[in-house]
């Protein structure tokens, strides 16, 4: 073979030599082959049973935590979901969850940072941001607060989104009545009550957050409309009474209470919401009994006025021996009541309307002034000044 | 021994024949080089991965699933862990002891690459025991020295040189950290940055191969998530810059303190009785336990879900820092008795919780003006990385990589360049350097290799001092010249671009020889000088100044152009003076 002999300068010992070694890295390699294909093989089934002992621990974690926020324990909780997490990272459900235990648990700064952080990677989230508003509201940051708010019903929700944006509109609502923000919470109440469905339970609601809002008519109108129908839920007869009072309007009023007190559902309520809704009635009955109405015949009308005048007399004579030192204002009632006659007759009073309206302007008036000065009356003298509050009211009946 | 403790000689490496290997199979070494490198690093990535599970699978059975305070679980079992890993250390695996990273530079430097399978094992075994019992200590430093322990071994079965032997446990230990940290550009740049010391064109081919293989492999396990969940990392104001900038400072300053804490406990502890050697890693888990039994079980272990929870801001300032410190007292108690394990992870573990402390107080004070807290709690986490490490380059790329977003590089790169000077200036010595000298050995120091400056022959480049003659010259109008010069050597300039340093005995010897109008080339003997050029090694021209006593040196773009001369006494002075 001269030719193969040109081609390698090897002895035939080195050849040898030669062959074995290659045999010997073949056989190395096919070994460390078959060693990395059976610790491959060891490792997948290590591996495997370790992924699912973290995945039952995981979902273990995660009940004991759904367990101990239903409760009320919410570092237990909070525990829970964290060891969740640690085997099971990056679930959405369960970080927002950890995030509302360390919330509930009163960890407001950690709460604030983990939910801030959530945020971060979705800064559209609804709920996300609904906590973070509660938090802000938590700790007395009220632009946050309600730029959070504002955010929430901007942002995303999973599930019924709209009932959900009407939910955080109201709790926004109700935290801005507590914050004596009346103006905005009644936007807040239009925009409510312009979408809300047609369910008497959520027009109550809005109803009753207007009247805490200072819009007691529009809820008037709520609560009317919503006693219109047939059957009519107790409350809204009852909204309807109470609203129609502090508006004035003691007719309509009592005619809503007294269908409240006839209700079939009214003795299964409250012993104090019964009582209320009574003495609520008792009071608007006797209004009526004291007010002068156009309709009433002359001689009855000019009877009431003079006894309005006898009880508002009573009440600054009352007043001003209270004070220590003689009000102007006081002093200036006493002199007008000086020029109104002191000895009147019904009969006599019925023929003059001109002086019946001057002695009610006078009763309104002490009314008022005496209840600026020696605080808030009693009695029919609370009654009188509710009248004062709304003479326009009480014509409109 | 110290040196005996730290790599076993057991086992004899048999003597290979390079000369008669280089006849026989020329590109053997060669070819297995690359095809070794893949083996190696799909070895590294599963054991990796088992080390990773075998340390999970050891929490929950020792600490159970979710730890919390009050559970005397948390006193007893990194104490009982302390203790049985001491005895494993000392009878059964003293090569296991340590970090990792030192073994490895010294089965390097001192034993030609060599791990041996013992060592390997008990790295393995003791240090899953320890960190999964609750011991203040990393995997990824383990994981190298596994890594590298795998690459010894394999080039000692296929009997490859001495040489590549050496080379071997730097490309395993990229692997082993790859895999761990699933960050395969970091591996491969801690490697060369801590290990090496220097860029290798030789090497890193492999390096590259094998790390990238371990991580294909651990994330086919893994996923492709680093060890926690990268938030979304932004930098929302240039002002905030300034936040960076604090963390820098502070970084710089917890490196120290860690630095010192380590500097003085380790040695200290070591320097008592023998028998005490066998507790100390009991002692240390006692009161690691006993900081988690107290209320911070966080600091119990790796730390890689906390860090995790840090980055995703589930803390609060206040905490975060508490956890810092603690982590950095844990860590020290732990590493100081000697308990197998590493630091990586605890270093980013501190820096981690460093950061998001810096994030969550800016974004608490500051909420208009901030980027997320996981950006901080990243950028902390390359800050203490860069002032306790001293790895500069790989903390900046561990960031990069891991966050994927090179906005926030700026940052990054500012507050770990101030960690990294601060550190230095205040404690000049590197950590990894202290621990060498405390086990007695001298390793190279790896800063000191990385910012050496090699001097060039432009350094020593003198001006053009001797005649230069054309190759055509009759010999008796060269020995005209030459009669005037008192010089010893002058240059001839030939035909071809090739240039030749005649001494003045050659000149006598030529006249002697030959008629007088004879071309002076046809003097001269064939070989020519070297090429050689400013921007050269100083070093290379010293193979030449036996055969030459002038150089003449050239320019790049013009070989007919001489930059200067240099002889053998410019590059000894320039070396003396350097």
């Amino acid at each position: 073979m001269p030719v193969f002999e040109l081609r390698s300068p090897l002895t035939a010992e080195e050849r040898q030599y030669k062959r074995k070694l290659i045999l010997r890295d073949v056989v190395a390699l096919l070994s460390l082959f078959a060693i990395t294909a059976a610790l491959a093989v060891a490792t997948y089934f290590l591996f495997n049973s370790f992924a699912r002992r973290r995945q039952a621990l995981a979902e273990r974690w995660l009940e004991r935590g759904e367990s101990a926020m239903s409760n009320g324990h919410p570092e237990q909780a909070v525990d829970a979901f964290r060891s969740a997490l640690e085997y099971d990272p990056g679930q959405r459900e369960t970080e927002i969850k950890l995030a509302m235990a360390l919330s509930a648990a009163g960890r407001t700064e950690e709460a604030v940072s983990y939910f801030n952080t959530l945020l971060e990677s979705e800064p559209g989230n609804g709920l996300i941001n609904l906590q973070l508003a509660r938090l802000a509201a938590k700790q007395g940051s009220e632009s946050r607060a309600v730029e959070y708010y504002q955010r929430a019903l901007d942002g995303r929700w999973q599930g019924d989104g709209y009932e959900r944006r009407r939910m955080v509109r109201l709790e926004l609502t109700r935290y801005l009545i507590n914050r004596k923000d009346y103006s905005k919470a009644r936007t807040q109440l239009l925009v409510v009550a312009g979408n809300a469905p047609d369910d008497p339970k959520i027009k109550l609601e809005i109803a009753g957050l207007m009247e805490e809002a200072q819009d007691p008519a529009s809820a008037f109108e709520i609560y009317q409309s919503i006693a219109d129908r047939k059957p009519c839920p107790i409350e809204a007869l009852e909204g309807a009474g109470r609203v129609a009072f502090a508006l004035g309007r003691f007719q309509l009023a009592r005619a809503y209470l007294e269908r409240a007190a006839n209700h079939p559902d009214f003795g299964s309520q409250a012993e104090t919401v019964q009582s209320s809704n009574r003495k609520l009635l008792d009071a608007t009955i006797h209004v009526l009994q004291l007010v002068p109405g156009t309709e009433l015949p002359p001689k009855e009308r000019a009877a009431r006025v003079l006894h309005a005048a006898e009880v508002a007399k009573g009440r600054l004579a009352a007043c001003s021996t209270n004070t220590p030192t003689t009000s102007p204002s006081l002093a200036d009632l006493a002199s007008r009541w000086q020029q109104i006659p002191a000895k009147s007759s019904p009969m006599v009073l019925a023929r003059d309307p001109q002086m019946e309206q001057t002695i009610m302007n006078l009763v309104f008036d002490t009314e008022k002034q005496t209840a600026a000065t020696c605080g808030p009356p009693s009695g029919e003298d609370a009654l009188l000044l509710k009248i004062a509050q709304s003479p326009m009211g009480v014509e409109m009946q | 021994m110290k040196v005996d403790s730290l790599v076993e000689t057991g086992e004899q490496i048999e003597p290979i024949h390079n000369s008669e290997l280089q006849k026989i199979a020329p590109t053997r070494e060669e070819r297995l080089f690359l095809v070794l490198s893949i083996f190696i690093g799909v070895l590294s990535g599963l054991l990796v991965v088992s080390f990773r599970v075998a340390i999970e699978w050891i929490r929950i059975l020792t600490l159970g699933s979710a730890p919390h305070p009050g559970q005397y679980r948390l006193l007893l079992a990194p104490a009982l862990a302390g203790l049985g890993v001491a005895l494993l250390v000392r009878w059964l695996f003293p090569g296991a002891v340590g970090s990792g990273v030192n073994q490895t530079k010294a089965a390097l430097y001192i034993y030609n690459g060599y791990i041996s399978f013992r060592t390997v094992i008990g790295k393995f075994v003791t240090s899953a025991i320890a960190i999964g019992a609750g011991h203040s200590l990393g995997p990824e430093d383990p994981s190298l020295q596994i890594g590298a322990g795998v690459a010894s071994m394999i080039a000692r079965r296929l009997r490859l040189s001495r040489q590549s032997l050496r080379l071997f446990a730097p490309i395993g230990a990229a692997a082993g950290l790859a895999a761990a940290f699933n960050a395969p550009i970091s591996a491969i740049l801690f490697v060369i940055e801590e290990v090496i010391g220097r860029w290798s064109a030789a090497v890193l081919g492999s390096v590259v191969l094998s790390a990238i293989s371990s991580v294909v492999v651990a994330r086919w396990f893994w996923g492709s998530e680093p060890i926690f969940r990268i938030p979304q990392v932004t930098l929302r104001d240039p002002r905030e810059l300034t936040a960076y900038a604090v963390l820098g400072v502070a970084g710089g300053l917890v490196a120290l303190i860690f630095s010192k804490a380590l500097g003085y406990l380790r040695p200290h502890l070591r320097s008592l009785a023998r028998w005490t050697h066998f507790f100390q890693p009991g002692l240390a888990g006692l009161m690691v336990g006993a900081i988690g039994f107290f209320g911070f079980p966080q600091v119990m272990g790796p730390g890689y879900g906390v860090i995790d929870q840090a980055m995703h801001g589930q803390f609060a300032w206040k905490l975060l820092i508490a956890l810092a410190l603690l982590k950095l007292l844990a860590t020290t108690l732990s590493f100081s008795s000697g308990t197998p394990g590493g630091m990586f992870a605890p270093t980013l573990f501190i820096g981690a919780m460093l950061g998001a402390a810096v994030g969550s107080f800016e974004k608490h004070y500051f909420p208009h003006l901030t980027g997320t807290v996981g950006a901080y709690a990243l950028t902390g986490m390359g800050v203490l990385f860069a002032g306790f490490l001293r790895a500069p380059l790989t903390s900046v790329f561990m960031v990069l990589e891991v966050s994927g977003n090179y906005s926030i590089v700026l940052p990054v790169i500012l507050a770990n360049t101030i960690a990294y000077l601060l550190s230095r200036s205040l404690q000049p010595v590197p950590i990894f350097e202290i621990f060498t000298h405390q086990d007695g050995l001298d390793l190279p120091s790896m800063e000191e290799q990385r910012e050496e400056s090699v001097l060039h022959i432009e350094d020593a480049l003198g001006p053009l001092n001797v005649p230069v003659v054309s190759g055509s010259e009759p010999i008796e109008a060269v020995s005209a010249t030459m009669s005037f010069d008192e010089i010893s050597a002058f240059l001839v300039q030939l035909w071809d671009g090739s240039w030749y340093t005649m001494t003045r005995d050659e000149l006598s010897s030529a006249t002697a020889m030959l008629t007088g109008n004879t071309p002076i080339e046809r003097a001269l003997k064939p070989d020519r000088t070297p090429l050689l050029f400013p921007d050269l090694p100083l070093d290379t021209t010293l193979r030449y100044f036996s055969r030459w006593p002038l150089l003449p040196v050239l320019n790049r773009a013009n070989k007919n152009k001489l930059e200067g001369v240099i002889t053998l006494e410019d590059v000894l002075r320039r070396y003396q003076n350097s």
